[in-house]
């Protein structure tokens, strides 16, 4: 019974994350490129930094919460969604960029 | 007695003119001679000077005569700017030299700019009781999540922001605000507007006005004054 569940939830996490998709955002000229996704639960966002400086995606949004901290320049940054809903990601360093996340 | 010192004031006038007139043409003189190269013919800055830094709008600055006097006289390096191409004058000019290079910024490119800058501070958000009582501790919040990724967290410029772009050649280094010459009301202002806006080269320093409101702003500035600069003006 034990391996029957063991086997199940092996499963069932391996669906899902064959199922997740990654979305990637640039961050560009001093812009989240593209500036809204729709994403699904359990998706992940990479964050590349094409610009010549540092970067530092986050959000306030309590259910998704994160904060990618400083990112160099040709680096990359993944988050996961975890809950659904609308949210803003913003750039500590510039406070013009902004991104808008719908999760389903 | 009313007689006479009209009568004084008539035969003073026209050598205060006369004197004010010499001093503009002493200062035309001095920008002529070495500040047009960067700072272009009417202080708009010189589009064909190709530098790692782009020179200032001088007919934007925020900052008064005294303090244009104060970056000629002794660098911006020395005012907290990173870099050293605005460098000390005061070895290549009289003190007489530098002062009225300063007073002509002042009034040929930039005669509006003090009325300009009371209307932004009119238009402001005042204060309530309570709000002045929160300051240090608003500001204080502020400063260390948004200005020290840049500015340090001793305001110095040196920070995790520095560190992490120092492979850009062309990285604009945050100022060392322990060394600026800014007063709190200048601070507020070019945190709210930005450096583009106050005749920087770059919007490196952005403008923080739809993220934050004058409240919180304004208590930035109160932080910086109060607890970030460590010199004062000579």
């Amino acid at each position: 019974m034990n391996t029957l569940l063991k086997t199940l939830l092996l499963s069932l996490t391996l669906a899902l994350s064959a199922n997740a998709a990654d979305h990637i955002i640039d961050q560009k000229g001093k812009t989240f490129v593209p500036s809204s996704i729709t994403v699904k639960v359990g998706d992940t966002i990479t964050f590349k930094n094409s610009d010549a400086f540092a970067h530092n995606a986050y959000t306030d949004d309590e259910a998704n919460e994160f904060d990618t901290g400083m990112q160099s320049s040709s680096t990359n940054k993944t988050v996961t969604v975890k809950e659904a809903g609308t949210f803003s990601i913003e750039c500590a360093i510039h406070p013009n960029m902004l991104l808008e996340v719908t999760a389903e | 007695m009313r007689t006479f010192i009209l009568s004084f004031i008539i035969f003073l006038s026209p050598s205060i003119i006369y004197a004010e007139k010499s001093n503009l043409a002493l200062g035309k003189a001095v920008y002529e001679e070495t500040c047009i190269s960067c700072h272009g013919v009417k202080g708009e800055t010189n589009p064909e000077m190709k530098l790692v830094v782009t020179p200032r709008k001088l007919n934007e600055t925020i900052l008064t005569e005294d303090q244009s006097f104060q970056i000629v006289k002794y660098g911006a390096h020395h005012w907290g700017a990173h870099s050293e191409l605005m460098s000390s004058f005061k070895s290549v000019y009289t003190e007489e030299q530098l002062y009225a290079v300063a007073t002509y910024i002042s009034t040929t490119f930039n005669s509006h700019r003090t009325q300009r800058i009371q209307d932004l501070l009119n238009e402001s958000t005042t204060l309530s009781e309570k709000e002045e009582k929160s300051m240090l501790k608003v500001g204080g919040k502020i400063f260390k999540r948004r200005c020290a990724w840049c500015h340090g967290e001793t305001g110095n410029g040196e920070s995790t922001y520095v560190e992490a772009s120092k492979d850009n050649k062309d990285l604009i280094y945050p100022y060392n605000l322990t060394r600026t010459l800014l007063d709190e009301d200048q601070i507020f202002l070019y945190a709210k507007y930005g450096g583009h806006f106050w005749g920087a080269g770059s919007d490196d320093m952005p403008s923080w006005k739809k993220k934050y409101n004058d409240v919180k702003l304004k208590s930035v500035a109160y932080f910086i004054e109060t607890q970030i600069k460590k010199i004062k003006k000579k």
